[in-house]
């Protein structure tokens, strides 16, 4: 079917109810996704990516607006839109561990209309592909986290599906698979299979060194889209400085700090990283080395290139971590 | 005696949070006795009957199957609600953490055991009040004291059970089908609901079960049924006195082969 | 059109192939469910025997036709196994798979809810035929029992109607387990009320009044009459053909009513977000 758009998501609203409490999860996100993109959605734990994805994968209805995929409104013909999507959604949890990789495939290829003449060519050809055809007939509850995580993308894959809706693909994997996928994703799926891919994500770097375009979502609306290039050009007259010192320093401390556009501070291991961003930095760096210089010891002091999250927490006020979100000035 | 005290507390408010569950628990034992009411009154066509006398003490069977309905509630309960709690905190993932602190997991065995005692005692106090009111059963204060020693000595016996199904479970990751195993044992050799003198082989396993002995009392006790008040006492204590540190012995061996295989905190 | 139809079918069979896989990895668990049925069975037939002092009751002959204790409580209890089945297993399938975490990825696939709500029922049939067969072939032989062989095929309609029938509680139950996480309670209830309203170990005849007309709501009790009727000459208070037709709009009742709070209840998942929850 030709359609302009892949996804096209418009004045979409998905809101939950909690203890009496109405949470709006998705705020009214308007988005375009063209044929053959690699969009990334990104934005700290709770912004809504999740639910967003969700509610165009059918699993969620929307309360107000519309959605379609691949020319399908999600809402009036939910079955042909699921026929054009893989799903990569709760990682490793959403295989059955009792079964091996073949077995898991096999089932979900049924699931998926894989034709019986298609399926074992195509579940050896995936394997390979993940490098997993050593542990085809392995339990999945003896693999690791990462072969899991590799596995459910071959099971996502299993009826190659145009449109590819990936949440949080590497969350909680080590550096080495987490590359892995990465790369998988970039140069297998979007360079030589010219998937359309909507990602999800909370890590920053990742989406700066995948996606064609990207939206930043927070509280369940979208606040900005473009590619990562002209996002981070919009600090272009900024200049990031980067301040590490050993010791541990509290956000107060830089309450008073006048002429700075963002400032983040994380305490890790020992060390405290200060991370700011002006039109001034020479005139601002001096008043920051003072507040610290009683607190913690200087290790280093660097001016960098805004990053993607230098961008996110100017843009919304919100700093992104693992776990948490912290504001900042 | 804090940790257990904890645990009571934890559980009791789990169930409270679940009314409807508390409701199925009181109603249930009793209706699961009522087909039993009905085979009776199509095989023999009345109240009573003649053979059944001669196994049970009693000819009138009705009031016999309530009693076991009623009674029985405290092993099944003991054997999930014991034999289920480590493993819910395997699948919970709490169960490191249980392990790292300065208490051993036998105190949350304890903790629930008690918990299931009193909320297991509750239960019966209202099967027992509907069958004071509407089956007619008689159940006088003289009744009560015998009654409370008996449910004594059975509860006693029931932890050692729970320490045995908890230890299974530890060891045989699939737990569902150890505390089935058990829960048919109970169900097949012990007079919950026909007299085990039926057949030999029924008679011959039961004597090894603690709540057989229990259920002849407290049948004896609440309609009269002639029996050896000593002698059940004696045995019922005898088994105790052997199903505690079986049990203890058990537990506290698989958890140290459990630790040892690196295996104990594995769902 | 034809290739889609294919592929539901071939979906359905996938569920149940899927469903015996994991099965068989928890083997004791698997041969434990061919134990099941003796171990609730025999406590009926053991107190039977104990009220009667023997297998045979002149009471029982009285009402029924059949005198032959163990015989009769043996149909009674293996066409019950369908009970727990669409009480019990249908119910737990989507529960299972929102504790694996799988229930998304199903729901995410191309086929429509009645697909897999009848891989569910296949494989439910598959299961419980097989424990039924190997209970039959157990206790017939231990027992002697002895059964006439000129109604199997109407015996086999009427095991059809009420199973897919049972079904319609199963996937209504099924449903439920989308919202409702304390749904075995729903099931406990539903279970325990049928086991006691359908006449498994006694006639209709020892029931009270408004136990019996609950009782004839129940594809259970019709599949129960029938077939012992069938098998053992029991007394038919009914026709044969009035039991078909009984049997078949309560079929058509339950089954609507089952896939229609199946579908609602999906909706309603999905409105507030917590169909793939645990």
């Amino acid at each position: 079917m030709l359609v302009e758009h892949a996804i096209q998501i418009t004045s979409l609203v998905k809101m939950f109810k909690k203890r009496g409490d109405e949470v709006i999860a998705v705020n009214g996100v308007n988005l375009k996704i063209d044929q053959g993109e690699l969009f990334g959605l990104l934005g700290p734990n709770g912004a809504g990516k999740t639910t967003l994805i969700k509610c165009i994968s059918t699993l969620l209805i929307p309360d107000n607006g519309t959605a379609t995929v691949g020319g399908y409104d999600v809402l009036k013909k939910p079955l042909d839109v699921r026929r054009q999507i893989g799903v990569l959604t709760g990682g490793e949890r959403s295989l059955y561990w009792k079964l091996t990789p073949v077995e898991n495939l096999n089932y979900f290829a049924a699931l998926y209309g894989v034709s019986r003449k298609k399926t074992k060519n195509r579940i050896a050809y995936l394997l390979e592909l993940m490098d997993l055809t050593e542990k085809r007939n392995e339990r999945v509850e003896k693999l690791s986290s990462g072969m899991k995580q590799k596995l459910s993308i071959a099971r996502t894959l299993i009826h190659d599906p145009p449109i590819l809706l990936i949440d949080e693909p590497t969350l909680g994997l080590d550096p080495t698979f987490s590359r892995f996928i990465r790369n998988f994703i970039k140069d297998e799926l979007h360079r030589e299979r010219k998937k359309t891919i909507l990602l999800t994500t909370h890590y920053m770097d990742e989406a700066d060194m995948l996606c064609d375009r990207v939206a930043f979502m927070n509280r369940g609306a979208i606040d900005a889209v473009d590619t990562p290039r002209a996002l981070k050009q919009r600090l272009s007259t900024e200049q990031v400085v980067e301040v590490k010192c050993m010791g541990t320093l509290e956000p107060d401390l830089f309450a008073q700090v006048k002429e700075v556009a963002t400032l983040s501070l994380e305490n890790k291991d020992g060390l405290a990283y200060i991370r700011m961003s002006s039109d001034n930095p020479e005139q601002l760096l001096p008043a920051i080395l003072d507040l610290v210089q009683n607190k913690a010891k200087v290790l280093s002091v660097h001016v960098a290139a805004p990053t993607l999250e230098d961008v996110f927490v100017h843009l919304t006020g919100v700093q992104l971590k693992d776990d948490q979100v912290e504001e900042c000035g | 005696m804090r940790v257990i005290f904890e645990e009571i507390i934890k559980d009791i408010r789990i169930l409270l949070a679940y009314p409807i569950e508390i409701a199925f628990w009181i109603i249930s034992p009793l209706l699961w006795a009522v087909p039993l009411v009905f085979q009776g009154k199509a095989l023999v066509g009345s109240l009573q009957s003649t053979p059944f006398g001669s196994l049970a003490g009693t000819s009138e069977y009705i009031p016999y199957v309530l009693i076991g309905a009623i009674f029985s509630t405290y092993m099944f309960t003991a054997v999930w609600s014991m034999g289920n709690a480590l493993r819910n905190e395997m699948f919970y993932g709490t169960l490191e953490h249980i392990l790292c602190s300065p208490v051993r997991p036998l105190y949350i065995l304890i903790g629930k055991g008690l918990y299931n005692s009193m909320f297991s005692t509750m239960f019966v106090i209202v099967q027992l009040t509907i069958c004071v009111l509407f089956f007619g059963l008689d159940l006088t204060v003289t009744k009560i004291l015998p009654m409370v020693f008996f449910l004594a000595l059975l509860m006693i016996g029931l932890y050692g059970v729970g320490f045995i199904a908890a230890a299974l479970t530890l060891l045989i990751k699939e737990a569902h089908g150890i505390l089935h195993m058990f829960e048919y044992i109970l169900f097949l050799f012990t007079p919950i609901r026909y007299p085990v003198e039926v057949h030999p082989i029924t008679r011959a396993v039961s004597a090894l079960i603690p709540l057989t002995y229990a259920l002849i009392a407290l049948r004896g006790i609440l309609l009269g049924i002639k029996f050896d008040f000593l002698k059940t006492s004696l045995l019922l204590l005898g088994i105790d006195i052997v199903i505690i540190p079986l049990g203890l012995y058990i537990f506290g061996w698989v958890e140290k082969r459990t630790k040892q295989r690196g295996t104990l905190a594995h769902y | 059109m034809l290739r889609r139809i294919a592929h539901y079918f071939r979906a359905i069979n996938a569920e149940n192939i899927k469903e015996w896989r994991i099965e068989w990895k928890y083997k004791p668990d698997f041969f434990r469910q061919f134990i099941a049925p003796f171990v609730y069975l025999l406590p009926y037939i053991l107190y039977g025997i104990a009220l009667l002092g023997g297998r045979f009751s002149e009471h029982l002959q009285k009402l029924t036709g059949v005198s032959d204790m163990i015989a009769y409580i043996f149909i009674g209890y293996l066409i019950m196994g369908f009970l727990n089945t669409a009480c019990w297993a249908m119910g737990w399938s989507l529960r299972k798979e929102q504790w694996y975490g799988t229930l998304d990825t199903i729901f995410a696939a191309p086929v429509p809810r009645w697909v897999y709500v009848a891989g569910m029922a296949f494989h439910s049939t598959c299961h419980q035929g097989l424990i039924m067969v190997f209970q039959a072939v157990i206790i017939t032989i231990f027992f002697s029992i002895i059964f006439s062989t000129a109604g199997i095929l109407p015996m086999l309609l009427i095991v059809v109607l009420m199973v897919i029938g049972l079904y319609g509680l199963g996937v209504l139950i099924a449903g439920l387990t989308i919202g409702l996480k304390q749904w075995w309670v729903i099931s406990e209830a539903l279970s325990t009320l049928m086991l006691v309203v359908t006449p498994i170990a006694y006639p209709l005849a020892v029931l009270p009044v408004f136990i019996r007309k609950i009782s004839l709501l129940l594809p259970t009790t019709y599949g129960v009459m029938g077939i012992r009727h069938l098998l053992l000459g029991e007394h038919l208070e009914y026709s044969l053909g009035t039991i078909f037709l009984r049997l078949g709009i309560i079929l058509v009742v339950w089954v609507t009513f089952g896939l229609l709070t199946f579908m609602l209840m999906d909706r309603y998942g999905r409105r507030k977000g917590f169909v793939s929850l645990y």
